[in-house]
């Protein structure tokens, strides 16, 4: 029998958690899921749309070159609403409560929650590149995709971040994904990663305009045409819900109330 | 820890949440190696009174150590002395119950190699070889209990709280459960069970302490809590319904007549002196020619003190 009493270390406990969360996800195939979500999304939008896009926009518009950012923010939107989801369940089932129990740091578990979701989202996002490039979508060159895909990654985890938070607050998982599945839904296709902002009426052009995943949108657009993007207003929303989130997951995962 | 410091020690200890207050100086110790029952009606404060235990809350006031760790400036010393367990399985239901032990040996610091031989060891030792490889998810709920449990001996603990192990289990799977509690006291680890159940209670715990509305309202042995309440009754039952009151002619021979107790059926006095007494009602019962069915000791069930210790107060309100 083995006797421990010295305290084991976060890095390992941060690993061994991370591979916790990612071996289900293969085994359940919910890494499946990931990785078709985005082929779904590119069939969905793309077949029906290409046409109209091209005859509305006398085919000034590149479609495929113009949705492939948003089937990527989908992709990683669509990760963090599983982040959720398994933020709720941990809550809920007083797993969370069992580790704040254990000689675990308070942010091991979030960590590697965050960790795990960040693979996933990485794995998504290759999968919408590569549904992008089936699609006529191609990179400015070798700065372009990097620049793409660490601002995706970015945008991911912050969006990961507050799903968990809000995860963990609600504690309950189906609730959680559903009240997240809205906003994905509306704000994605209220954008102009969608459809060009003049194809909206006059009224609505403001909102569209303004939202966050416009922002991204146009800022991933840039990046990967290698155009210049303006980044300022993705980094100011990033900031801006980080602000929120992140003195929201302090609390909620301190211990010792 | 020497053998004279306690395994637990809780010193006026108080805990509000907002205007209500949920512990109002509770104080108890528990010596190493010992299963104290913690007993009291839902609401009394025992789920909080474990929860500052096992570091989740912290106290307004007082003093709460655990294995020489008090849990305010040392609560990382507690998390490595303890384990909880609580009426709501904690495991992760996509792992299998192997998978779930070697996640959590991992996290105490053990490496992959060790990790799993100790999984299989607890395994065969919880009698859950048969179900390692199923997800914890499709367990039953005495072997979700079971697999908890074991998920918490990884690195043997030297406190387990146990925070109402058997609540909702059938009865096969709560004997197990109290089996392995039973294997705590063997081995030698403090264990604070709490518990609604006075017969687990009274099976298992060497002292009890039963708290209502936030206090501690008695302590001791099942023995003495019961002898504190009351003390033993000889009952008599004759045959015949109608021979009741011949019975109660007798008895009052043993027993001032204020205190004999006359029901429909039975007769029942006090017997200060436990089977003398029975013997001498036995005796002269037989001498008066009624036909007995049953003579027996009766001495209070723990229900019976439980309810006598926690009704005599009346309720409180929430003061504001």
């Amino acid at each position: 029998m083995t006797t421990t009493t010295a305290a084991p270390s976060p890095l390992y406990q941060w690993w061994v958690l991370s591979a916790r969360t990612l071996i289900p996800a293969v085994r359940g195939g919910e890494l499946v899921t990931a990785l078709v979500a985005p082929l779904v999304f590119t069939v969905g939008f793309y077949v029906p749309l290409q046409r109209v896009i091209a005859l509305f926009t006398g085919g000034a518009v590149d479609y495929g070159q113009f949705l492939m950012p948003l089937i990527a923010l989908q992709a990683v939107a669509f990760t963090a609403i599983s982040a959720a989801f398994l933020a709720a369940t941990d809550a809920v089932h007083g797993i969370d409560r069992r580790f704040a129990t254990m000689p675990i740091a308070a942010a091991v578990p979030l960590a590697a929650r965050l960790s795990a979701s960040t693979v996933k989202c990485a794995l998504s996002l290759a999968a919408a590149i590569g549904c992008g490039y089936v699609i006529g979508f191609r990179f400015a060159g070798a700065t372009a995709a990097v620049g793409f895909c660490v601002l995706a990654l970015t945008i991911g985890t912050v969006l990961t971040l507050g799903a968990d938070v809000l995860g963990t607050v609600f504690r309950s998982p189906e609730a959680t994904t559903q009240a997240l599945m809205l906003p994905q839904l509306v704000l994605g296709m209220l954008s102009c990663g969608f459809v060009p902002i003049d194809q909206f009426p006059a009224w609505i052009q403001p909102f569209v305009r303004n939202q966050p995943v416009s922002q991204f949108a146009s800022s991933l657009r840039g990046l990967a045409d290698g155009t210049g993007a303006a980044l300022t207003p993705t980094l100011l929303w990033l900031g801006g819900i980080l602000l929120v989130v992140v003195p929201l997951a302090t609390r909620t995962n301190r211990r010792q109330r | 820890m020497s053998p004279s410091t306690p395994a637990v020690l809780v010193e006026a200890v108080t805990k509000s949440f907002g205007p209500v207050p949920a512990l109002c100086g509770v104080s108890f110790a528990a010596e190493p190696g010992e299963v104290l029952g913690v007993l009291g009606p839902n609401g009394a404060g025992k789920t909080t009174t474990v929860n500052i235990l096992s570091t989740l809350l912290r106290p307004d006031s007082g003093r709460a150590v655990v294995a020489g760790h008090d849990v305010v400036t040392d609560p990382a010393g507690v998390r490595r002395a303890v384990m909880l367990t609580g009426q709501y399985a904690a495991l992760d239901d996509m792992l299998t119950g192997f998978e779930n032990l070697v996640l959590f040996a991992r996290l105490l610091g053990l490496r992959r190699r060790a990790a799993r031989a100790r999984a299989r060891e607890l395994l065969a030792e919880f009698d859950l070889e048969d179900a390692a490889d199923r997800r914890v998810g499709k367990y039953s709920g005495g072997m979700r209990r079971r697999i908890d449990i074991a998920c918490g001996l990884v690195v043997p603990p030297r406190v387990v709280f146990l925070d109402e192990p058997t609540t909702g289990l059938d009865p096969r799977s709560r004997q197990r459960v109290w089996d392995l509690i039973a294997g705590f006291k063997a081995q030698g680890v403090t264990t604070l069970l709490t518990t609604q159940y006075l017969e687990e209670a009274d099976l298992l715990a060497d002292r009890i302490v039963v708290i209502d509305r936030g206090t501690v309202v008695a302590e001791g042995t099942p023995a003495q809590l019961k002898q504190r309440v009351g003390a033993t009754f000889c009952e008599v039952v004759p045959v015949r319904a109608a021979d009741v009151p011949a019975v109660a002619h007798v008895l009052r021979r043993f027993a001032p007549a204020a205190v004999v107790e006359v029901a429909a059926d039975r007769v029942t006095i006090p017997a200060p002196h436990g089977a003398g007494t029975l013997a001498q009602v036995a005796t002269a019962v037989a001498a008066h020619g009624v036909a007995v069915s049953d003579i027996a000791l009766r001495r209070p069930s723990l229900d019976e003190v439980f309810l006598a210790l926690t009704a005599a107060r009346p309720r409180f309100e929430v003061v504001a």
